[in-house]
């Protein structure tokens, strides 16, 4: 697996990532409940992810940085399988926890690989050009993703991210069997 | 292969959430504005013209589904609700039809609201007879509870209507006015959706006017005379309003009244005529909130009304702005509890006696949380059969914070009732778009006409096509 590769892959799952979250707070309007509890399910999401860096952390540097982009990216695309299902509250907390973790794999996983890339000399720069073409992708994506919703329910939006986290998850499957990224062509 | 495994596997629970979302869909909750009683309907439908609408009682009537009919479901006693019913959602059904200006006449399609109405009509300097204080309702929604306003020279919506025309249960559209089909005028007006589909509506507008606000201070014993003296004797007196106090203070005693003389200079009205939106809600928010949460909070509550109260005082407003109250701050998300309304009818020389043994009935009960008491004027009129305006009546309107769970639910209702006891023993009534808690008897001893009106529903809709929770409870 390559580099470039690795910001094909990153750009995909944010472009998705970023698809869902926005319009996230709609799908729990829909769940019908209020302020505080739109607060707790970010809470919970957040305070999971904190829990997880630890463990998820020392993992990466002994499994490798592959196996964990790949539980984020199947993990995701299953998991958004359940979100248009939710209707009680609690649903939406569980299902936030289970995001909160695959979440910290995804943010851990992306700094290690670009640690283990960059040198240390032009990081600045390298980590700079690889945020322009995910953060683009996501730019896009939100915006593409406003219009969607006036032509799609917010149902439907969780399904095509899902297919994206799949199609990520594929593509990361066809990369070879290393178990750590090569990062040199 | 594993790949392909995977993918394969990924599909399956693909489109098994998929299926399980349609069946989601298929069968969707509804509940009203007060969220104590969701329901599992059928089907939701909305559609924005008569045919596609006749179709669907059409379909109803070969699968035999229950419908009932619902716009902003601001009702609270199940009455745009049936289990396994199909929801007819009128609110796409929304468009004016005819505006004649001489003739101060308009027909609309009854999903929309009055706030609709008032912007159609506002630039011809025309505005309502008779809608409820805040605009936010349907028209069809609004007749089908046959609403009052603070209007006190025009009284209940039905004054107002010269005729509709209703899709019945055979899905035949009949033209219903005083003249003609005039036994669906008065029972399908307040007559909660049982009937069939209203779907257009010939109101009577009136002008736009500009009123001069005055307001005044005054105790619940004299309020009577004050306002038969002051207000229904003085014909410049186009509007009133009242409030009683619910802080402990004050309680049931110190009110406010605020009443909208015609100002003397009519031409001024252009500077006031544009329809003023709802703006900043943070304050009168914060302050029904802290009401909902202690005694303090609704003392609190009581003097920011009486503060406000009284800098409105010689305020010019324009009739089409007086009747779009603000009511965004009354939202409400908490979700473990939800507020509800009751609304008594007291005839107006019995107010002081009824505000004495109400306040007896309500001193022991701690946890009944009342927020606030608006009062308005009613006219008697008996119309429809359904009419809560047996005499001239003050009516009552009160904001109640209570609990969804079972237990509030039942405490609720035991003092709901007992205030509507006291009620029917002042030869008042009680308004029906609320939350089931009255008995069959408070029902039949209110509306003496009720059974006359159930025999109706049998006559026009024998098949029950038309079905809701209110008919459910209270049927014979």
């Amino acid at each position: 697996m390559n580099y470039k590769r690795f910001i094909v892959y990153q750009g995909t799952v944010g472009m998705a990532a970023s698809m869902i979250f926005p319009f996230y707070i709609l799908l729990i309007k829909n769940v019908g409940t209020s302020y505080s509890q739109f607060g707790w399910a970010y809470g919970i999401f957040s305070l999971t992810a904190a829990l997880s860096y630890p463990l998820i952390g020392k993992l990466t540097d002994r499994a490798g940085d592959k196996v964990f982009l790949l539980i984020y990216s199947w993990g995701m695309a299953l998991i958004l399988l359940a979100f248009p299902l939710a209707y009680e509250t609690w649903h939406v907390y569980l299902l936030q926890i289970v995001m909160g973790i695959l979440g910290a794999m995804q943010k851990n996983t992306e700094k290690t690989v670009l640690a283990r890339y960059v040198m240390k000399t032009t990081a600045g720069k390298e980590i700079g050009n690889y945020h322009v073409w995910t953060s683009i992708g996501a730019a896009a994506a939100v915006i593409a993703t406003g219009y969607l919703v006036d032509f799609l329910t917010i149902g439907s939006i969780f399904y095509l991210a899902s297919f994206m986290f799949a199609w990520s998850g594929f593509i990361m499957m066809k990369m070879g069997k290393t178990t750590t990224l090569s990062l040199e062509e | 292969m594993k790949r392909f495994f995977i993918v394969i596997l990924y599909a399956l629970l693909f489109g098994l959430s998929l299926q399980a979302f349609h069946f989601k869909l298929d069968h969707p909750i509804a509940e009203d504005i007060s969220r104590l009683m969701p329901v599992k309907m059928k089907a939701i439908q909305a559609e924005d013209n008569e045919e596609a609408i006749k179709r669907i009682i059409l379909e109803a009537n070969e699968n035999d589904d229950p419908i009932s009919i619902g716009g902003m479901q601001h009702s609270q006693g199940g009455q745009t609700l049936y289990p396994n019913g199909i929801l007819l959602d009128m609110k796409r059904y929304d468009k004016v039809l005819d505006l004649d200006v001489k003739g101060k006449r308009i027909t609309v399609q009854s999903g929309a609201t009055w706030a609709d109405l008032q912007e159609y009509i506002n630039p011809y300097g025309l505005a309502l007879k008779v809608s409820q204080s805040q605009n936010i309702f349907t028209i069809g929604g609004s007749l089908s509870v046959n609403v009052h306003g603070r209007d006190i020279r025009h009284h209940a919506l039905i004054e107002t209507v010269e005729s509709f025309r209703l899709l019945n249960a055979k899905g035949q559209v009949l033209t219903v006015s005083r003249k003609e089909n005039s036994e669906l005028f008065s029972s399908v007006i307040g007559g909660y959706g049982l009937f069939g589909v209203i779907l257009d509506v010939t109101l009577q507008l009136t002008d736009d006017e500009l009123y001069k606000i005055k307001t005044k201070s005054l105790h619940y014993d004299e309020y009577t005379s004050y306002f038969k003296k002051e207000v229904l004797q003085n014909d410049d007196v186009k509007m009133h309003l009242a409030r009683i106090s619910v802080a402990p203070g004050s309680y049931l005693d110190e009110m406010y009244v605020t009443d909208y003389y015609r100002a003397n200079d009519q031409a001024q009205l252009s500077n006031y005529d544009t329809l003023k939106r709802e703006t900043i809600i943070a304050v009168p928010k914060f302050f029904l909130g802290l009401s909902r949460y202690n005694d303090w909070g609704k003392e609190r509550f009581w003097e920011t009304q009486e503060t406000y109260t009284a800098n409105i005082n010689g305020n010019l407003i324009s009739r089409n702005n007086a009747m779009r109250s603000d009511s965004a701050f009354m939202d409400y998300s908490n979700p473990s509890k939800t507020d509800v309304l009751q609304e008594y009818f007291v005839p107006i020389d019995q107010f002081a006696d009824y505000i004495d043994d109400l306040r007896k009935t309500l001193s022991d009960e701690k946890d009944f949380n009342l927020l606030n008491i608006t009062i308005r004027y009613v006219e008697q009129n008996d119309e429809s059969m359904m009419s809560y305006a047996k005499e001239d009546m003050f009516a009552l309107v009160m904001l109640i914070n209570q609990g969804t769970d079972n237990e509030s639910k039942e405490n609720s209702g035991r003092v709901i009732r007992n205030m509507i006891d006291v009620t029917l023993n002042h030869n008042g009534s009680y308004y029906l778009p609320y939350y089931g808690y009255p008995t069959k008897r408070q029902l039949y001893e209110a509306y003496p006409r009720t059974e006359d009106f159930f025999q109706l529903k049998k006559k026009y809709d024998p098949d029950n096509r038309f079905m809701n929770l209110f008919f459910e409870e209270y049927h014979p």
